[in-house]
């Protein structure tokens, strides 16, 4: 069997698990699933700006909770708010912020670039964690409205796990096809080589901009969404933990794979949800775990099977 | 006047603190390319250690001589058993790792000492305080300062001075040049690794009557010494005395006059630095 079949039976084994996971398995379960589904948007976000573009975030939790509270802002605030509207808006100020961080970000690389991301990612938290009128501070925004969408009540689990799956296998399409277009293959071009693609006559800082704004839009996405998945919203979500977490999602699932996040993010929720269960030192094993991951397969699980094809 | 001058001082303590830290910090990038993020969980383990010691031989003194160095063994045994391996794998597999270290021994750290603040005294011959500018003034802040001016002194000496120093300042500028010229360098990183645990283990050891014991110490601290490697300039050691000195006066002025926005200031100067000169301060190479 090729490689391309291998990857499209491996996606519709996926796609056909997903959209029958409601009706084979219990609820506790779906709620899970639908966490990995929403946190596998944003921690393949992360990876396409390594990936592609070569840039390391530390910071990618400023994109997912600005994300987040924008729209619960916006669900809040404006009367009649859709459902896809503010999910959309979350998107928009998720991107536009990364556009102007960006400004400053595209002319790093490498450790400082993770450097500055995370100055900016602390200078925002800070920012949310004492903007109280407006964010709530430690005690988050909860109680907004969860809109209906087309006579659709979002309140269904159910409903909600097959709307954001829709909206993420949309958004990973989008994210799919940006790296095969002229553009993206632009941004893989910086990444190997950013001055000759500067000497071919390419403006290197915009095409990179482009990019992160698009990255951070769809990170935004997955913050809206997971706001109205949690149905609360708190500082937590947009602090330096957070974006460890997305780091170490990617790294667990693989790095250079179209899957990793997918596989990342499952092994994650399964994880933490599980070992929380058993011992209160689970962060001990997920250290541990990590290490010894990265010792093992420094690609990350999917790398493993990359290796031996 | 009077409490500007003992804000000073209290910023030039703190500042002398994160420049132990933070000094570990940039040898070990300088040297290896690597942020070690599990840096300041070695401050922590120097500061838990020395509880302990006090604990055995009530003696603050021995722990201050022993505690460093049981935590540059523990740095040592870092990078033989784990970094040394994903070498080869790039810088990022070696940043996660570290962190990967970070969480585990942190909770290690909390298993074993358990989650509630500690404190440690005062030792007995540093306890009283003096008079300055008619004001009374905690000597162990001064015993702090010149204690670490005098480490600042030995570090300096060795980098500039010794035929180790000339090794490790010449594996810094071309790493393969030097093992091309029969260097020893994976022995080199390892001392490296030890020496930069070992401030770590100092600092930690000094602060923990300072500043008191707790879980979320290293975190409080990992931003701050983040702050003063990066804005110094990754690498440099006189990057991190200029920042730290710097990110101390902030700190210490700014939770005097908008003490609601203090840990804004830090992450703002970094980001400003970051944006005028990429590398940092006194960093040769962006």
């Amino acid at each position: 069997m090729t490689n391309r079949n291998l990857y499209l039976l491996a996606g519709i084994t996926v796609g056909v698990l997903a959209v029958l996971f409601p009706h084979i398995s219990p609820r506790f379960q779906l709620r899970m699933v639908t966490e990995i589904v929403i946190l596998s948007l944003l921690v393949m976000t992360w990876k396409m700006m390594l990936n592609e573009g070569g840039l390391f975030s530390f910071g990618h939790a400023v994109y997912f909770g600005l994300g987040a509270y924008a729209s619960v802002i916006a669900w809040l605030n404006i009367k009649g708010l859709s459902f896809i509207g503010g999910i959309l808006l979350g998107g928009i100020v998720a991107g536009f912020i990364s556009f102007f961080l960006g400004a400053f970000l595209v002319r790093m690389s490498g450790t400082y670039y993770a450097l500055l991301t995370l100055a900016f990612n602390q200078l925002i938290w800070a920012i949310v964690w004492k903007w109280r009128s407006v964010t709530g501070g430690d005690d988050g925004l909860g109680r907004f409205p969860k809109p209906d969408l087309l006579g659709i009540s979002m309140r269904d689990p159910v409903n909600f796990y097959y709307l954001s799956l829709v909206i993420v296998a949309l958004c990973m399409s989008l994210c799919h096809y940006f790296s095969k277009t002229p553009l993206g293959n632009v941004v893989k071009g910086i990444k190997s080589n950013e001055e000759r693609s500067k000497f071919i006559g390419f403006n290197v800082n915009a095409s990179k901009l482009i990019f992160l704004t698009l990255l951070g839009f769809f990170a935004g996405v997955s913050g809206a969404l997971y706001a109205q998945f949690q149905e609360f919203i708190s500082a937590s979500s947009i602090d330096l933990v957070m974006s460890t977490h997305v780091i170490f999602m990617a790294f667990i699932g693989g790095v250079g794979h179209f899957w990793g996040p997918l596989l990342g993010s499952g092994i994650y929720v399964y994880l933490s949800e599980y070992l929380s269960h058993y011992t209160d030192r689970w962060e001990l094993i997920f250290g541990i775990v990590v290490v010894i991951l990265v010792l093992l397969a420094p690609q990350g699980i999917l790398g493993i099977t990359k290796k031996r094809k | 006047m009077e409490t500007i001058v003992i804000q000073f001082l209290h910023g030039l303590a703190y500042g002398m603190l994160l420049f132990l830290v933070a000094s570990g910090l940039t040898l070990v990038f300088g040297m290896m390319s690597v942020l070690n993020i599990a840096h300041v969980s070695f401050y922590m383990l120097g500061a838990y250690l020395s509880y302990t010691m006090l604990k055995v031989v009530d003696n603050f003194w021995i722990g201050l001589i022993i505690c460093p160095v049981l935590v540059a063994i523990t740095g040592i045994a870092m990078e033989r058993f784990i970094l040394r391996r994903v070498h080869t794998a790039g810088h990022v597999q070696e940043f996660v790792i570290t962190f990967g270290i970070l969480f585990a021994l942190n909770e290690v750290i909390k298993w074993v000492w358990g989650s509630e603040n500690l404190s440690v005294p005062i030792p007995s011959a540093l306890s009283g305080s003096l008079l300055i500018m008619g004001h009374i003034y905690p000597a162990y802040r001064l015993f702090i300062l010149f204690f670490s001016l005098f480490i600042l002194a030995l570090l300096a000496f060795i980098l500039m001075k010794t035929r180790l120093g000339i090794t490790v300042r010449a594996m810094v500028s071309d790493r393969d040049m030097a093992s091309a010229l029969g260097t020893n360098t994976p022995f080199v990183f390892m001392l490296v690794m030890g020496i930069g645990s070992w401030l770590a283990g100092l600092a930690g050891v000094i602060a923990a009557p300072f500043l008191g014991i707790s879980s979320g110490m290293g975190l409080d601290f990992l931003t701050d010494c983040f702050i003063v490697t990066v804005t110094g300039g990754l690498g440099s050691l006189w990057g991190a005395v200029v920042a730290s000195f710097l990110i101390g006066q902030l700190s210490s002025f700014g939770i005097l006059f908008m003490p609601r926005f203090a840990i804004v200031f830090g992450f703002l100067l970094m980001a400003v630095v970051l944006v005028i000169k990429p590398s940092g301060l006194f960093g040769e190479k962006a």
